[in-house]
């Protein structure tokens, strides 16, 4: 009896055991079929409730399409799908992966190539003579285009016209400077307020990024893996920048994101160098309606630079599961060909698309009073056209950590060519 | 548990014929083993399902290299681009800093507070107690938070100190590579301090009276009586502790992230803190990833080793 019972539980363990392993095969075997056209409900993921996520659900409003099938949006963070997604893809099950996801462009390129049969391709359904040239750039891989292009992250300095007025000057003065004359300009601000012309972050390179970009450089060679550091002159440039703005003593340092909002946001400083998505943050500061101004992105002082750059910015991707043709035509009958649904994007929530045929809509004409009038939203959508194209690559945080403790040496003393060799170096042995 | 079940049974039965007596000779042992395994079997599956298999394919994977999905054994590769691997490196010295600094602390000021609070003269004893043990039911990341807001360049603590003159300007703790780790290496000793502590004060209990009777009458001081006798006799549990303390601290994860984020530069980064940025913050290298990981798993065995033969336990 005992024996019996013995072999009783051994058997169903293994029995256990064994449905285990065949439930894997099924989920693994399920991934990619073909068709099915009858998937009634698709998933998005995205982060930011306030504005990818309000962007996805006006984009069901606005949906103009004849698919039947519903669309379930979800939030997450940021690193949460970025975490589900690699380990779903790497595990190859797809079993609750979504079928539209928002990736982060700097990001894009590793998703990409790091599971090439993940995404389902939009080459055939949208038209990328539509969207910003440097965003089909980061959004394509191996001729095919992968991702809709979404929220423009076109940099701009947004500029105290009072203080800039104390200091005797206009915000023509500050309109296509080169970052040189932006530190002149810094001098005399603090000279005149005591105010900091801008915020710097020595943990965030933010700044360095954007200014490589406006010479279209970037951390990596255009293949996108080989590190691009040592013997960068436009880094070099970029890093020299840096560390004039901080020895002109023009910079106020911060460690996060709230220290950086609450600066502008309680006028400690003249200027803010950044993504437009900052425009709802600066704006917080109601009382300080009609002080602001916005200006195109200074340049690095080098031949070919341009006045625009970009910082962050993200896009939708059509995953490689059941539903992918319903994920598609949901995309391309709003973000892909929808100009109405870019209006409200701009009304009701602030977020600049890069679809260039919505810069003609009556919303992106509107004046701001906030900025003295001035129609942002034309303004920034035109110089979104200018963004030099790169090709963001595979490791832009990678490199960028590296690069952080290079500032530091940099800004403590060392030689700028050493410094960059060292991290050349270094990112050569960590990036195999 | 199986072995107390057997022992009830020959209680309850005090008549045994003999046919009885000689089956339990014949089948004794094999029958008692094999009762012994019914018992823990759905364990040990688990155990092997969810523990050992992830482990076999981990120590696979540490031979695999490439972007998510596009595995490829590559041999020793990783374990040869581990020490070249300035990262790495970095990541390393700084968790061996805040384990040579942070375990001993943590164990003596641990000690030293369970001592104080086993006073049987001590009044408020509860309160005192619970004031020390109660940062441990705090959440990793709530007290990370607010540890990296009381110390930054606003924080109470820049405040304070200056208001006291004991600093001339605003230290920027979080952005100098020193203060950094000494804030990462306070926040870890002010969370886990209490929790060593309670292993203490059991343990204490259990400590009999008597000896300490006897030590006062033989004149020994409080000093010799801590270092002759409570120590001595918390030493398994001075063990326990600073494994376990040890082990916590190889994995260290949340505090890093959330009060410095590894910053500035490299200063503060824990080799859990790479392991995550292998795998979800750069483009994913999962073998890599897990060849590091399996770095701190030969660490922890290293160093229990160690630390059994220093404390003189012989298996």
């Amino acid at each position: 009896m005992k024996k019996f019972n013995l072999m009783f539980v051994a058997a169903a363990s293994m029995a256990a055991l064994a449905a285990c392993s065949s439930g894997d095969e099924e989920a693994s075997g399920g991934s990619g079929a073909e068709g099915s056209a009858d998937v009634d409900e698709i998933t998005a993921w995205a982060w930011d409730p306030a504005f990818n996520i309000a962007a996805l659900e006006n984009a069901k409003e606005a949906y103009n399409g004849d698919g039947d099938y519903e669309v379930n949006v979800i939030e997450n963070a940021q690193d949460d799908i970025i975490q589900k997604l690699n380990t779903g893809l790497s595990s190859g099950t797809t079993n609750g992966m979504p079928n539209i996801v928002l990736i982060e462009d700097y990001r894009a390129q590793s998703f990409l190539q790091a599971y090439p049969d993940a995404f389902h391709p939009l080459t055939d359904v949208i038209n990328a003579e539509d969207f910003a040239d440097y965003k089909i750039a980061t959004t394509s891989f191996d001729g095919e285009q992968y991702g809709l292009p979404f929220d423009s992250g076109v940099a701009a300095l947004y500029v105290r016209t009072d203080y800039l007025e104390e200091a005797g000057y206009s915000v023509e003065d500050v309109t296509d400077i080169t970052w040189q004359e932006y530190i002149e300009i810094g001098k005399d601000v603090k000279e005149a307020t005591g105010k900091n012309m801008l915020t710097l972050d020595p943990n965030d390179l933010a700044q360095v990024r954007m200014m490589i970009q406006t010479n279209g450089s970037w951390y990596v060679e255009e293949d996108g893996s080989t590190p691009n550091i040592a013997g960068n002159e436009t880094l070099e440039a970029g890093f020299e920048t840096y560390k004039e703005m901080m020895e002109a003593d023009i910079a106020k340092i911060v460690s996060d994101w709230s220290q950086f909002v609450g600066a502008f946001n309680s006028g400690d400083v003249a200027s803010v160098p950044t993504g437009n998505w900052i425009t709802p943050s600066v704006k917080q500061a109601a009382d300080q309606s009609g002080n602001w101004a916005v200006v195109p992105m200074p340049r690095l002082d080098m031949e070919g630079a341009v006045n625009a750059s970009n910082l962050g910015g993200s896009s939708w991707y059509v995953l490689n599961v059941d539903g992918k043709e319903q994920a598609a035509d949901f995309l391309l009958n709003t973000f892909g060909s929808n100009p109405d649904l870019y209006q409200t994007l701009v009304e009701d929530i602030g977020a600049l698309g890069t679809y260039s045929p919505a810069a003609e809509g009556d919303a992106y004409a509107v004046e701001d009073e906030f900025f003295g009038g001035q129609q942002l939203i034309t303004d920034l959508s035109t110089w979104t056209d200018e963004i030099p194209a790169v090709n963001y690559g595979l490791h832009t945080y990678a490199i960028e950590d590296i690069l952080v403790t290079g500032m530091q040496d940099y800004l403590n003393g060392a030689e700028l060519d050493t410094v960059l060799e060292n991290v050349q170096g270094q990112a050569e042995a960590q990036l195999k | 548990m199986s072995q107390l079940g057997t022992k009830k049974a020959e209680v309850d039965l005090p008549v045994r014929t003999k046919y009885e007596e000689s089956r339990r000779q014949k089948t004794g042992v094999f029958f008692k083993k094999k009762v012994g395994w019914l018992f823990i079997i759905v364990s040990v599956i688990a155990i092997t399902i969810f523990n050992f298999y992830p482990m076999v394919q981990a120590f696979l994977l540490s031979f695999q290299s490439g972007m998510g999905a596009n595995l490829e054994y590559v041999g020793l590769d990783n374990w040869r681009r581990l020490f070249g691997d300035p990262t790495f490196i970095a990541a390393l010295t700084n968790t061996t800093i805040y384990l040579l600094i942070q375990v001993p602390l943590m164990i003596v000021l641990a000690l030293f507070f369970s001592v104080l609070l086993n006073d049987p003269k001590l009044k408020f004893k509860s309160f005192f107690r619970i004031a020390i043990f109660l940062p441990c039911v705090t959440s990793l990341v709530a007290y990370s938070v607010v540890f990296k807001y009381l110390f930054g360049i606003d924080g109470i603590v820049n405040q304070f100190l200056l208001n006291f003159g004991l600093i001339p300007q605003t230290i920027n703790f979080l952005a100098d590579p020193f203060w950094a780790k000494v804030v990462i290496i306070l926040a870890i000793t002010w969370r886990w301090t209490g929790y060593n502590m309670i292993f203490y004060l059991a343990a204490l209990q259990n400590v009999d009276k008597s000896i300490y009777e006897a030590a006062r009458i033989d004149g020994a001081s409080s000093f010799q009586q801590f270092f002759q006798i409570t120590v001595p006799m918390l030493k398994p549990i001075i063990l326990f502790t600073s494994i376990t303390s040890t082990i916590g601290t190889l994995q260290i994860f949340d505090e890093i992230v959330n009060i410095t984020n590894g910053g500035p530069g490299n200063a503060t980064i824990s080799i859990s803190q790479y392991i995550y940025n292998l795998s979800f913050e750069y483009t994913p290298d999962f073998g890599y990833a897990s060849t590091v990981s399996y770095v701190i798993v030969i660490l922890v065995v290293i160093l229990s080793i160690i630390q059994f033969r220093v404390a003189g336990e012989k298996k």
